[in-house]
């Protein structure tokens, strides 16, 4: 699905250039779930934005299901990216404005999908993520793990191939992080390919691989056994 | 979609009240005050479009100058129509008036009289020329026949009912009796005949039948027919002069030829001016009614488009600035698959939303406003809210006005990366601050402009009112009307000059404050030769005329009772003996001829009387000349200091008793020497008015992004003030960055105001220099309120407690 070669990503101040990836080399093969890991500032969100075609590379080629996407403009980029990937925060980033149903809406009307499909698909992935009750909320009514719900629902709700998810467990606590954990794992065995940025050795477990970055290069690979879900 | 972006557009507006109260309000003022202006200037410029065919109706005007002054009168002869009508086959018609300002009429055989302050005499063909037609009586006869007159329906029922007033008699001047041969509706506010009541028939004025050429007493307009030669109009106009003004002249001047008359530097052209035009381009000696000017239609529009600018700006400025807290959305959205396209599309939905709120606001704030603004301005406007043109025009002045307004906030927030503003911890670096700078700018350039505006008319107002205008003005009286009393003038005069509070009295119609006008050519020494001719003003007064306005005798004597060839003896100004070439002494003495016909008269100079300013001081002193003779118009009291009120009540009972039933008229002479510059006093209050408005959408907006800054920034008060900065050391650096952007937006609008006054000053023959204090004057005041507006939001921020600041980073 995915092939990244030589990739580098440097970013420019006034005096100073920064290389925030340096020749990263990585494969990602359909219905993976893949965790990156190292310390802060080693590149795994650049890498993830990249990924995610958030962001063009500097340098190297990228290529999704067999296309070179690294150098495509941002409206191109939009057209892939929609109804292909999904996308889940450590900060939810869910719209304050929105209700639950209309967040998880939202990609769907950038699909142009007519309003009768739109809401059985909403209601679906609400029932599935169990937070269907909640539907007519506003994010701020919410308890994190809710919101990250949310945040997965909106994410899978247009039936993306890949998930992308930045330190999904990362403003929550243990017990709505495993749960986040376990809605992922889910998804992946259902067939969703997952790429995820974490700092958690927890949740690196649940990762088929594990990558570790360090200073914009990647210096580990390691394969894991996976977690049961709903592991405690 | 559509219902998506409305959705969120109206809940983001809910999340944020203040903001949305900022931008709602500016953007509201900023409407009404353009929304009145565009009624004012609909209203200025539909002058005279209601009449019937007035795209093919002209006045004639003259440019004169003969005897040393040059005068532009909207007058002509009264020959002139009935020549323009045979000489040219495309005159269809033509209808003159003549001017005779206020009249008293009463009903037969009553007493009491009513003040009409407008009446004039007008041909027959009033109502085919203007497309007026008759509420009552029959248009073909109404004012064929000599003492009859039509009155305006507001004018008729002062003293009938409207429907039995056709064929009732009224007395005009306690003397004249007249039948009433129509009504007619009252004439519209936006029309040169406005305020007009009474219209007497022009064949009953014997001077209108008299072949007299050189006096210019008739506004004369034609109706051409359709698709006339003007080029061929014109050319007959020139030819008028040689035609019929050399050889009627002849009979004063024998021998005279128009190479003659060319020759020695005089002229007398003939031109049109049409109709619709009249109110805004034709400022001459005499007018039908009081006109305005396109100049402050252009001014007035600019404020107008200023103001709109200025709320447009506010819009933008302040919705950039709160895009930090949109940021994430606009993040989340474009991860979610929108184009920027379609945030573009989001935030102009948003900016038309605001925009239609605030015209809902705006047309409060109008109806609210209007009636203090038509006071201001004299007007009678309306919203036209029944006209649906208006409503559309609002309409798409609307969404042009959100779409404008929301361009640049919408290209410059969809231009947000979702990489840098996802990050998760809030800290977005909103850009565009050079162009907010940028924006406020031009924001106090304008508010800066329109002060120092205020202050220079408002400098030039105080100049006029108190400049010396060579007469005294204060502690006058004038009792209007006077003739009323008939033949009883001179015992009433004396009764009120033996009234304690009165130190003097005296009678005329010519008075320096708007009053009777009458030119007249004379000629040095008897001679009939143009070179020695002279053009002055004629005015007859009575022995106390100087004493009572303290004119100055420079030269000479003033007239005396006790010297019997005082009846034709004659005071000149100093402009007029500069004309004849003569020093004030030398004057003493001179022989001036009258040619006048009811008048003609070999006059004495007994004394020389300082120049004082009996017109506007828009124009220059003219010639003048005083003699003794009787002009029953005004009564002129020089009061005493005192109760003035009593003085009133005591002068009103003499009136009472020698003038029963006659209306007691009366207004102090500096009010009415204040209506000369009614113009000017409008102009300032409109000033006033918007450049309030002005300072209020700009502080509006240097509030918000005071408000914005100093949110930006918690995170640097908490760190300075952890590090030992005090309130004082914060607010000012909080502060010091806006005065920054109004002194750059000083030293731009400073050198504009100084140049656009200087042209406004141009108008006015005696005026004010512009002080360098005018210049720090509106300096300052825009420093301080600014100052004000920014300091409260940056003494908010500076005396928070630093640990909370730093928390929130």
């Amino acid at each position: 699905m995915i092939q990244i070669q030589n990739l580098k990503k440097s970013f420019r101040t006034e005096e100073v250039e920064t290389l925030a990836l340096n020749s990263v080399n990585l494969k990602v093969e359909t219905g993976e779930f893949v965790a990156i890991m190292g310390p802060s500032g080693c590149g795994k969100s650049t890498l993830l934005n990249i990924i995610g075609m958030l962001d063009n590379p500097t340098d190297g080629a990228y290529f999704f299901n067999g296309e070179e996407v690294g150098g495509l403009k941002e409206n191109q980029r939009t057209k892939i990216r929609k109804g292909n990937l999904g996308f889940v925060f450590q900060s939810f980033n869910l719209i304050d404005e929105l209700t639950v149903y209309e967040n998880v809406e939202l990609p769907l009307i950038y699909l142009n999908m007519k309003k009768s499909e739109r809401q059985q698909k909403v209601k679906e992935v609400l029932e599935r993520m169990k937070i269907a009750h909640r539907e007519k909320h506003f994010p701020q009514q919410l308890s994190g793990g809710q919101q990250q719900r949310v945040a997965i629902a909106r994410a899978v709700v247009t039936n993306a191939k890949l998930i992308l998810a930045d330190e999904p467990t990362g403003n929550l606590d243990s017990k709505n992080g495993i749960e986040v954990m376990n809605l992922l794992t889910e998804l992946n065995q259902e067939g969703t390919t997952i790429i995820m940025v974490t700092h958690s050795d927890r949740d690196s477990h649940y990762a088929h691989r594990v990558i570790n970055l360090f200073d914009g290069q990647i210096v580990t690979e390691s394969q894991n056994k996976p977690f049961e879900v709903n592991a405690q | 979609m559509f219902k998506n972006y409305i959705k969120i557009a109206w809940r983001s507006l809910k999340k944020s009240p203040f903001f949305t109260f900022l931008n709602t309000f500016g953007l509201a003022v900023g409407m009404a005050g353009a929304l009145i202006m565009s009624l004012y200037i609909y209203d200025e410029l539909s002058f005279d479009t209601m009449f019937a065919d007035a795209d093919r109706i002209y006045r004639i005007n003259a440019d004169i100058k003969f005897g040393g002054e040059a005068n532009e009168s909207a007058e002509v002869s009264a020959p002139m129509a009935e020549a323009l009508k045979n000489d040219f086959g495309q005159v269809e018609m033509t209808t003159r008036f003549r001017n005779i300002g206020s009249v008293l009429i009463k009903k037969n055989n009553t007493k009491t009289n009513v003040k009409e302050l407008s009446a004039a005499y007008v041909d027959s063909t009033l109502f085919k020329m203007f497309g007026i037609e008759l509420l009552y009586g029959d248009e073909a006869t109404a004012l064929t026949k000599p003492n009859t007159l039509i009155l305006t329906k507001t004018a008729a029922e002062k003293h009938f009912k409207i429907e039995e007033a056709v064929g009732q008699v009224v007395v005009l001047e306690n003397s004249n009796a007249y039948t009433v041969t129509g009504i007619i509706d009252d004439l519209p506010q936006n029309s040169f005949l406005r305020d007009r009541g009474v219209f007497m028939a022009m064949s009953g004025y014997a001077d209108a039948q008299e072949n007299g050429w050189v006096s210019h007493n008739y506004f004369t307009f034609v109706k051409l027919i359709e698709n006339a030669d003007m080029s061929a109009f014109q050319e007959l106009l020139q030819s008028m002069v040689g035609k019929y003004i050399i050889p009627y002249a002849q009979r004063i001047y024998p021998g005279i030829t128009e190479e003659q008359f060319v020759a020695s530097g005089n002229y007398l052209r003939y031109t049109t001016i049409p109709l619709t035009d009249i109110h805004l381009y034709s400022d001459r000696y005499t007018e039908l009614s009081p006109n305005s000017s396109i100049q402050n239609v252009y001014i007035l529009s600019s404020i107008g488009i200023f103001l709109i600018l200025l709320a447009s700006v506010n819009f933008m400025n302040l919705s950039t600035a709160h895009s930090l807290k949109r940021a994430k959305e606009v993040g989340v959205r474009k991860t979610l698959g929108s184009r920027r396209l379609d945030l573009v599309r989001q935030f102009l939905i948003e900016s038309s939303m605001i925009s239609f709120f605030s015209l809902v606001l705006a047309l409060l704030i109008t109806v609210i406003v209007l009636p203090f603004f038509n006071e201001l301005s004299g007007k009678a406007i309306a919203i036209p809210f029944t006209n649906p043109v208006f409503w559309l025009l609002l309409m798409l002045m609307t969404i042009i006005l959100g779409l404008f307004s929301g361009s640049y906030p919408a290209f410059f927030m969809s231009k947000f990366m979702p990489v840098k503003v996802l990050k998760g911890t809030g800290s977005v670096k909103v850009g565009g601050g050079r162009i907010r700078n940028a924006l406020v700018i031009f924001q106090f350039a304008i508010s800066v402009f329109l002060i120092m505006s205020t202050l220079v008319v408002f400098q030039q107002l105080d100049f006029i009112q108190n400049k010396d205008i060579g007469y005294a003005k204060d502690q006058v009286l004038i009792i209007e009307d006077i003739y009323a009393a008939g033949n009883h003038v001179e015992s009433f005069k004396k009764e009120v000059m033996q009234l304690g509070q009165v130190e003097n009295a005296s009678v005329s119609g010519y008075l320096p404050t708007p009053s009777y006008r009458n030119g007249s050519t004379f000629f040095k020494d008897g001679s009939s030769d143009q070179e020695d001719a002279i053009s002055m003003q004629k005015w007859k007064v009575d022995h106390e005329y100087l004493s009572t306005l303290n004119l100055e005798l420079i030269a000479g004597r003033d007239f005396n009772r006790d010297f019997s060839g005082d009846s034709t003896a004659m005071l000149l100004n100093e402009s007029a003996i500069k004309i004849l070439g003569l020093k004030p002494e030398e004057a003493i003495g001179t022989r001036i001829q009258d040619l006048d016909q009811e008048d003609e008269k070999l006059f004495t100079v007994i004394g020389v009387i300082k120049n004082f300013h009996f017109e506007s001081l828009r124009s220059d002193i003219n010639a003048l000349s005083l003699s003794l003779g009787k002009s029953n118009g005004y009564m002129a009291v020089k009061l005493n200091s005192g109760n003035f009120s009593n003085t009133i009540a005591d002068i009103e009972k003499i009136w009472d008793k020698i003038a029963p039933g006659q209306p007691f008229n009366y207004r102090f002479m500096e009010d009415s020497f204040n209506t000369t510059y009614k113009a000017e006093q409008r102009l300032s209050r409109v000033f006033i008015v918007f450049t309030i408005l002005s300072l209020l959408i700009a502080c509006l907006g240097l509030f918000g992004l005071a408000t914005f800054n100093a949110e930006k920034r918690t995170k640097e008060i908490g760190v300075r003030k952890v590090m030992g900065a005090n309130v004082f050391q914060i607010t000012y650096r909080l502060t010091v960055d806006f005065l920054k952007l109004v002194g750059i937006a000083i030293i731009f609008s400073l050198p504009l105001g100084w140049y656009a006054m200087t042209k406004w000053l141009e108008d006015f023959a005696y005026r004010i220099e512009i002080g360098v204090e005018v210049l720090i004057i509106a300096a300052l005041l825009a420093i301080i309120i600014s100052i004000i507006t920014v300091s409260y939001q940056s003494i908010k921020a500076a005396i928070v407690n630093p640990v909370k600041s730093l928390r929130t980073e």
